[in-house]
């Protein structure tokens, strides 16, 4: 054989060798992977925990497999429980992370819902980084505990979950601080700063907070005057804004909405005129007995019943039967239910009971008017470069300086145009915008009435 | 042993039905083993000792053979799990990744091999040129070389949107809205490409089918005729081989001095004629020993690669959220780069007359000059024309790929510009 081909041979050794390695070491980076030194370490602990020879059995009966949670209405492969195994395990309860036992998970089982439709991160993942989704390229790591609450809204009402308090929390900051004063959620709201409809899916917990303490520092050039509120309110915000995912959910879980709750009940309540008879908190007829404490006197079974039939159960009841339908009943039931449990006495004003002023308080806070105005019309939020002292004016003294119809003509039209303190500057960003067609005859009377009702009694205008 | 057990193999019923001729061991088998075998074939029966030495074509054109047929492999078992759909594309690629045995070295291989692919078939048409390879009687084959440089080009960026990443998204929506400068026709054909005005399902499984049907069978007839000219034409490009004056397929008028089958017959200029025959070599185990190193080469580059570094994905491809730059592949941001200054010349002018000239060159270009010599001295003119063309797309494909931050804005590559934050 030609000579020249002989120095070919150690080429051939050293690249057969070469590659063979490589094979070997693909191979053995494939193999290697982190969850499953998690599952040997689980069955190990199974084995020890074993008591009967029949567990014992069962654990080494376990099998080394890549445990995913597949639920195909969420969109979802969740492979979590391939680490963190113990999930449906009461006895793990308190081990550590990744075997630790997941409590209150009755009313949500696994195969229905699995893990990130909550708790976020990257299911499809199998090593520890990318499920947790601390990785790059993935927008949406795992939900600090702090704001797993925030996750119930996906399907829930805020309003109607007593399991989730910082989210109903969240959401009277949310109204009380009058964000949808300039921000649209919804359809419905202002138009001076951005909508929040996915406002949720797009910002971190961390953003949202340094937002809300100081928006022009994660925002440049940012209009909106900084949220006043405890740490403990802007972080119930942060967690009722983080649930504005904007998520398309399928019907089963987004009808969790429509299940009729408390808030449905209180609707009814109003609007079937109940308080001409009943009282709560005090207040309305007495012709019927008070109802704070009805779902102490009776079980669910009753009130439902009753709701049905009232002279069913209750022999000699004057109460006429409303032929409610079962939504109603249960909508209702549940809001007599909350009663004992809220004890909460703004959740049980309705519309008929308050005055002129009382509702167009609220209509002020409905429409976020505190977002420029401040509470209660005090003003003080600012506003660069605006002739009215670089502030939005407050609504004290409107009384001194508008008529009524006045007043209600600049409600509806609004003011486009800020005057400028300094013409040179770039003119103020906050202004105000028309409310014609989005705010109600009657809610723009009872605002007005609320609005003249503010300047203090025996103080004078000083400016 | 294993010698022996080979050996009563061959001498079986079946094993003698398989092999025509074996390991050869004499110079005749060697000659026989060459024409007989259906993958030695493509290669004459002996090869002039230049062929031999790596300083000839450094590999470069084998290379990318090797490339070609290390990415059929690992496509197609990546076609096992790859779904071309929206809803599933981008899932695919998470569990390539997560749960599929060797799935997500099977994906780094296709892509590093891709992108390998289209440099050293650039880097081979360079040694074509660079070596004079392209003059008669290889005209034709230099045109087939052009047809392979797009195809390559093709079949990466058709498989680029693949993945359904962002990256993939935002590259094909780039690349496809710089055909759409084409004048009169580039809306049409974009919206061809697309099956619509913006990437989306339809654009996918267009795609799709052509880079794993379409393209690749073009490919593969391209690289076959590529390679029978090769042989056609006389084998490798060598200073002082005899150039054939005409087409001639008549053997009695050729002066046969020696002859190793048939086959060798069927063309004037065949390498065995008007040689000293003490130039040549066996290709067998001469050439193919040699091959094969290349190959093992290759493979373990690919491999390395592959290793060590993870192919790019992204977030899942979305349409309202467009990365800033949005960029093409890298191949072909020298384009990009050209048509952020205008978008005629850089999408239509500039590369319309690149591949015209590529194709026209062998015909302008055609005294027999410098043939198989590096950068001969005769072809001044010619290789600083080509060095210059080459020069620009690879300092504008450099600019595009790292000095271009944010709004298509100069940066420095370790000095990143962050885009702006939208609110």
């Amino acid at each position: 054989m030609d000579s020249s081909l002989r120095k070919l041979y150690p080429w051939f050794t050293f690249l057969g060798l070469l590659i063979g390695g490589l094979v070997l070491a693909a191979f053995y980076k494939d193999q290697h992977r982190e969850w499953k030194d998690w599952q040997h370490q689980y069955f190990k602990d199974e084995i020890a925990r074993a008591a009967t020879p029949e567990q014992r059995a069962d654990a080494a009966r376990l099998t080394l497999d890549v445990r995913q949670i597949v639920v195909p209405e969420l969109d979802r492969v969740d492979r979590c429980t391939s680490c963190h195994l113990a999930m449906e395990d009461p006895s793990y309860a308190g081990y550590p992370q990744p075997l630790a036992y997941h409590p209150n998970h009755d009313r949500h089982p696994f195969n229905k819902f699995g893990c990130t439709i909550c708790h976020q991160g990257q299911g499809r993942a199998t090593t520890r980084d990318a499920a947790h989704g601390y990785v790059e390229h993935w927008d949406h790591p795992m939900l600090d505990m702090n704001y797993i609450q925030s996750a119930c809204a996906k399907c829930h009402l805020p309003s109607d979950l007593p399991g989730a308090p910082l989210l109903a929390r969240g959401r009277t900051v949310f109204e009380d601080s009058g964000c949808i004063g300039c921000h649209k959620l919804n359809g419905s709201g202002g138009v001076i700063g951005p909508e929040l409809d996915k406002v949720g899916a797009n910002r971190s917990p961390e953003w949202l907070l340094k937002h809300f303490k100081n928006p022009a520092l994660v925002t440049p050039g940012s209009a909106m005057p900084p949220i006043k509120a405890t740490d403990a309110d802007l972080n119930a915000l942060t967690l009722y804004v983080l649930s504005f995912t904007g998520e398309p959910l399928s019907a089963y879980y987004v009808s969790m909405k429509t299940i009729p709750g408390p808030q449905a009940g209180r609707r009814l309540f109003a609007e079937k005129g109940c308080i001409g008879c009943h009282s709560v908190g005090g207040k309305g007829g007495t012709v019927g007995p008070a109802l704070d404490e009805a779902a102490k006197r009776h079980d669910v079974q009753w009130i439902s019943a009753h709701f049905r039939n009232p002279v069913a159960v209750s022999p000699g009841s004057v109460m006429p039967q409303y032929n409610f339908n079962e939504q109603e009943i249960r909508a209702l039931t549940e809001f007599l239910l909350s009663l004992t449990e809220t004890n909460f006495v703004g959740f049980m004003r309705v519309p008929a009971l308050m005055t002129a002023v009382e509702r167009g308080k609220a209509t002020y806070r409905k429409y976020g008017c505190a977002g420029c105005h401040g509470p209660d019309g005090q003003g003080g939020v600012p506003n660069p470069n605006a002739k009215t002292a670089q502030q939005v004016p407050g609504l004290k003294f409107v009384s001194e300086g508008y008529t009524r119809d006045e007043l209600k003509k600049r409600i509806l039209d609004g003011q486009r145009e800020i005057p400028s303190m300094d013409a040179k500057r770039p003119p103020a960003p906050l202004y105000m915008p028309p409310w014609r067609g989005k705010i109600a005859e009657g809610e723009l009377s009872d605002l007005t009435d609320y609005l003249m009702s503010l300047t203090p009694k025996g103080e004078k205008v000083d400016f | 042993m294993l010698n022996r057990l080979w050996k009563t193999f061959r001498s079986s019923q079946v094993g003698r039905s398989i092999f025509r001729v074996g390991l050869p061991e004499s110079n005749l088998e060697r000659a026989q083993v060459a024409v007989s075998s259906f993958f030695l074939h493509f290669q004459p029966a002996k090869v002039h000792r230049r062929s031999l030495k790596f300083r000839t074509t450094l590999g470069l054109g084998l290379i990318s053979l090797y490339l070609f047929l290390i990415l059929i492999a690992t496509g197609v078992l990546l076609m096992f799990y790859y779904v071309p759909a929206t809803d599933y594309a981008y899932q695919n690629m998470k569990d390539l990744e997560f749960v599929v045995t060797a799935g997500q070295v099977l994906r780094n291989m296709h892509r590093w091999a891709a992108h390998l692919m289209v440099l050293f078939v650039a880097l081979h048409m360079c040694r074509a040129f660079y070596t004079a390879a392209y003059k008669p009687p290889r005209q034709f084959n230099w045109v087939i070389g052009v047809g392979l440089f797009l195809m390559t080009l093709a079949l990466s960026f058709t498989g680029y949107l693949l993945p359904w990443d962002q990256l993939a998204f935002w590259a094909i929506t780039v690349g496809t809205s710089i055909a759409g400068y084409a004048p009169l026709i580039g809306q049409k054909l974009k919206f061809l490409f697309l099956g619509g005005h913006v990437v989306g399902e339809s654009a996918l499984i267009r795609f799709y089918v052509l880079h794993v049907i379409v393209l690749p069978l073009v490919a593969i007839m391209l690289i076959a005729v590529h390679l029978w000219r090769v042989r056609k034409d006389g084998g490798l490009a060598r200073p002082g081989a005899a150039q054939p004056a005409q087409e001639d397929f008549a053997p009695a008028q050729v002066p046969v001095t020696k002859t190793y089958g048939l086959m060798e017959l069927a063309r004037g200029a065949t390498p065995a004629v008007g040689v000293n025959p003490d130039e040549e070599v066996f290709t067998w185990p001469n050439l193919v020993f040699r091959e094969i190193l290349l190959f093992m080469a290759t493979l373990a580059v690919v491999l390395v690669l592959a290793i060590f570094w993870n192919a790019p994905l992204e977030q899942i491809a979305n349409p309202v959220h467009p990365p800033n730059p949005a960029k093409a592949p890298w191949y072909f941001l020298g384009l990009q780069e050209l048509v952020a200054y205008s978008a005629f010349w850089g999408g239509v002018v500039v590369p319309g007359l690149l591949v015209t000239a590529l194709i026209a060159l062998p015909y302008i270009d055609r005294k027999p000059r410098g043939i198989g010599i590096w950068f001969a001295k005769e072809r001044k003119v010619a290789i600083t024309l080509f060095s210059v063309c080459l020069g620009a797309a690879v300092v504008l494909t450099v600019i595009g790929t790292a000095f271009r931050g944010p709004n298509w804005s100069f940066q420095l590559p370790w000095k990143p510009v962050a885009a702006a934050v939208e609110h």
